[in-house]
């Protein structure tokens, strides 16, 4: 059978990953956008949103959507203390020892999610049912359809958020001319308190939308944390439009790599894609605001 | 008569203090070191085998020990840690007092502690000897618990023929204790008349999305008319594989391995886990196994300490840890009160008989896995239950 059969249903298993690449890659940005800062413990939101809705489904027998939506609030929580307990000592720290913090973070919240909530991995159930739908020949699961949807949704909401209102541009304002953001009155260390919240809101929704598929467990957020980065910066460092297509084009690249090469060398197409870019676009597919195009 | 109540009193409270179980503490204690990844990957794993050796040691001591002397357990965290391993072992080894050490669980891990075990002359006791490789290094102070690669392949390939399976597509996992699971598999099975298709396409513990692999089997299971796709992995990719198989619209049964007989992967897998069949330990069914069955009474009374006091059932890897602090015991027991590391050794090398929750333990000098292909049983997934299915000529 030719290798060209396989590419539509490798097609649709691409896109489902690369929607949760992009929500990911999207919490990279959100604090990126606000701060400049890069938040390694971005995976930790995806897992953590995961594990609690878990615990508050089957341990506290709450329902569903409660047990959800009880996760984000906790979740987005923990973002703001992330930002007060490690981020807010260290404004006027580099760049790199923030990066260094952050990692910290991560390896703090995941130890703590196993000594927690246990470390076997946990799955939750699908929102609609497990028969999966048959969609021009391809086998699709009702989730990661889903998990489509969400995605869509999430993105208009947090497109709305940055362009339309208030809050979004003095957002945007911090990151791009803090010195303006500070003449004109805007709390800088409020935005970035702020943008942590978001970008923990949106990593546990993805956390909640894709375990169902993929489980989780208390270690599962570095890997996807280190691919949303990869995304991210695919994309264009700093761009929401950059993240989302990053996140698409590494999970469908990764995807259809397989129909070429065996399944062993999946992860290293994402890091050899990461290195091929940063050689050849380091500003990403669509330009990344952070970098000024003379120096390339 | 003034003087006779006295002496009855005083000869009364030498005769209680002779049998009370605080005489019995004065006798020196017999110290085995537990060397267990008790934080990390494993640590709920650990904790269920820390609760069931605690468990054993407990009844064991009650009755009086050996000829008085206790049993007691030093805990040793190694954190999944190479360096941390082998400090708790050399730790383990310069503590004279200490018998044997028991752990560590992580494949990577035990090729150190072995080395050390062999150097120090101390025996190391290993719960899940996954990797062939170390465990084919046959060492002399290393002893195995867990049913070896080689008695779990037979056991698959028996129901294989019990279910007729002529053609059978396998997919291991890039680790060494499923390449080697498929390679026996495939030895015994084309012994037998089989045809056993290994395929090139593997995966990793990590992968969270088996789909892209099983796209590019599915034409294989089409083509070749598979009867049966083993999925010869542990942990979480067991159900990962079953889910997207069956999203694929594979239907052709699954063949597992003894790791799907824990009860997180059925609440992982859910619906698809329907239909898994694959031999197991005797503890995944204790209620099932048959009324004369040597081990059964000690499965269901080991099942119902565990249920009284941790409100959980008795698993594989629990059935281990009983099996392991029950042989330590029994060797104990035949060292006739000189227990020194070698004669300790030499003991558990002369277990025979032995009856466990996992089976009849037999060791000699060329096998240290102790267990055979008797002492599994056949396990079919029935309504989110594990259920033990029977085959006449094959059990």
């Amino acid at each position: 059978m030719s290798t060209w059969t396989y590419i539509p249903q490798l097609l649709s298993s691409g896109i489902t990953i690369g929607a949760i690449y992009a929500l990911v890659a999207l919490g990279f940005v959100t604090i990126a956008r606000a701060s400049q800062i890069i938040n390694f413990a971005q995976g930790e939101f995806v897992m953590l949103g995961g594990v609690i809705t878990f615990f508050f489904l089957k341990v506290m027998n709450l329902p569903y959507p409660l047990a959800a939506f009880i996760a984000i609030l906790i979740v987005i929580l923990i973002g703001f203390v992330m930002h007060l307990s490690v981020v807010y000592p260290l404004r006027k720290a580099s760049i790199v020892i923030l990066l260094m913090a952050t990692l910290g973070a991560s390896i703090f919240l995941s130890s703590t999610s196993g000594l927690l909530f246990g470390t076997l991995p946990k799955t939750l159930p699908p929102f609609s049912g497990e028969r999966p739908l048959q969609l021009l020949g391809v086998s699709v699961l009702p989730q990661s359809v889903w998990v489509l949807i969400s995605t869509l949704i999430l993105l208009i909401f947090l497109y709305l958020l940055s362009h339309r209102t208030l809050l979004g541009k003095a957002m945007e304002a911090s990151s791009t001319d803090p010195l303006g953001a500070d003449l004109l009155g805007i709390s800088r260390n409020l935005m970035v308190f702020l943008a942590f919240g978001v970008s923990a809101g949106v990593g546990a929704f993805a956390g909640i939308l894709i375990t169902p598929v993929f489980f989780t467990s208390y270690s599962s957020g570095t890997l996807l944390g280190l691919k949303g980065f990869i995304a991210a910066v695919l994309g264009g460092w700093g761009k929401n439009s950059g993240a989302i297509l990053g996140g698409f084009v590494l999970g469908i690249v990764e995807s259809l790599s397989l129909a070429f090469i065996p399944a062993g060398y999946k992860d290293a197409i994402a890091f050899g894609i990461l290195l091929l870019i940063l050689h050849f676009r380091p500003k990403g597919i669509l330009g990344s605001p952070f970098m000024d195009s003379r120096r390339w | 008569m003034k003087k006779i109540v006295p002496l009855i009193s005083v000869l009364t409270l030498i005769l209680m203090t002779w049998v009370s179980p605080a005489y019995v503490a004065e006798k020196s204690l017999y110290k085995i070191g537990v060397n267990l990844e008790f934080t990390g990957p494993w640590a709920e794993v650990t904790k269920t085998v820390r609760n069931a050796m605690v468990l054993e040691v407990e009844r064991i001591n009650k009755m009086g020990g050996i000829d008085g002397h206790s049993i007691e357990l030093l805990f040793e965290d190694n954190g999944f840690d190479l360096g941390r391993t082998a400090a708790n072992m050399t730790k383990f080894t310069k503590d004279k007092q200490i018998i044997a050490v028991v752990g560590p669980f992580e494949d990577n891990l035990q090729a150190t502690s072995r080395a050390i075990a062999e150097r120090e002359k101390i025996t190391n006791i290993i719960i899940c000897p996954s990797n062939p490789m170390v465990r084919a290094l046959k060492q002399k102070w290393a002893f195995n618990i867990a049913q070896s690669d080689i008695i779990v392949s037979q056991k698959l390939v028996d129901l294989s023929l019990a279910r007729k399976y002529k053609k059978v597509l396998v997919f291991p996992a890039a680790i060494p204790l499923a390449k080697s699971l498929a390679e026996f598999y495939k030895r015994f099975g084309e012994e037998k008349g089989m045809k056993i298709i290994i395929s090139q396409e593997t995966h990793k513990p990590t992968d969270i999305d088996m789909t892209p692999q099983l796209i590019k089997l599915k034409p294989i299971i089409e083509k070749e008319k598979i009867d049966a796709f083993y999925a010869c992995t542990a942990g979480p990719p067991g159900p990962i594989i079953c889910k997207n198989l069956r999203t694929l619209g594979v239907k052709t049964p699954i063949l597992g391995t003894h790791a799907f007989g824990f009860g997180f992967i059925i609440a992982l897998g859910g619906e698809a886990m329907e239909g898994v069949e694959f031999g197991a330990g005797k503890p995944v069914v204790p209620d099932q196994l048959d009324e004369n069955d040597p081990v059964r009474t000690i499965n269901l009374d080991f099942d119902k300490r565990m249920r009284e006091r941790d409100g959980v059932g008795l698993d594989q890897i629990a059935g281990h840890a009983h099996d392991t602090i029950s042989l330590i015991y029994d060797a104990l027991k035949r060292c006739q009160g000189k227990v020194t590391r070698a004669i300790f050794r030499d003991a558990l090398e002369n277990t025979k008989g032995h009856k466990n929750c996992h089976g009849i333990y037999n060791y000699s000098p060329t096998d240290h896995d102790g267990l055979s292909k008797k002492d599994m049983v056949f396990i079919r997934i029935e309504g989110g239950k594990f259920k033990r299915i029977k085959f006449p000529g094959f059990e």
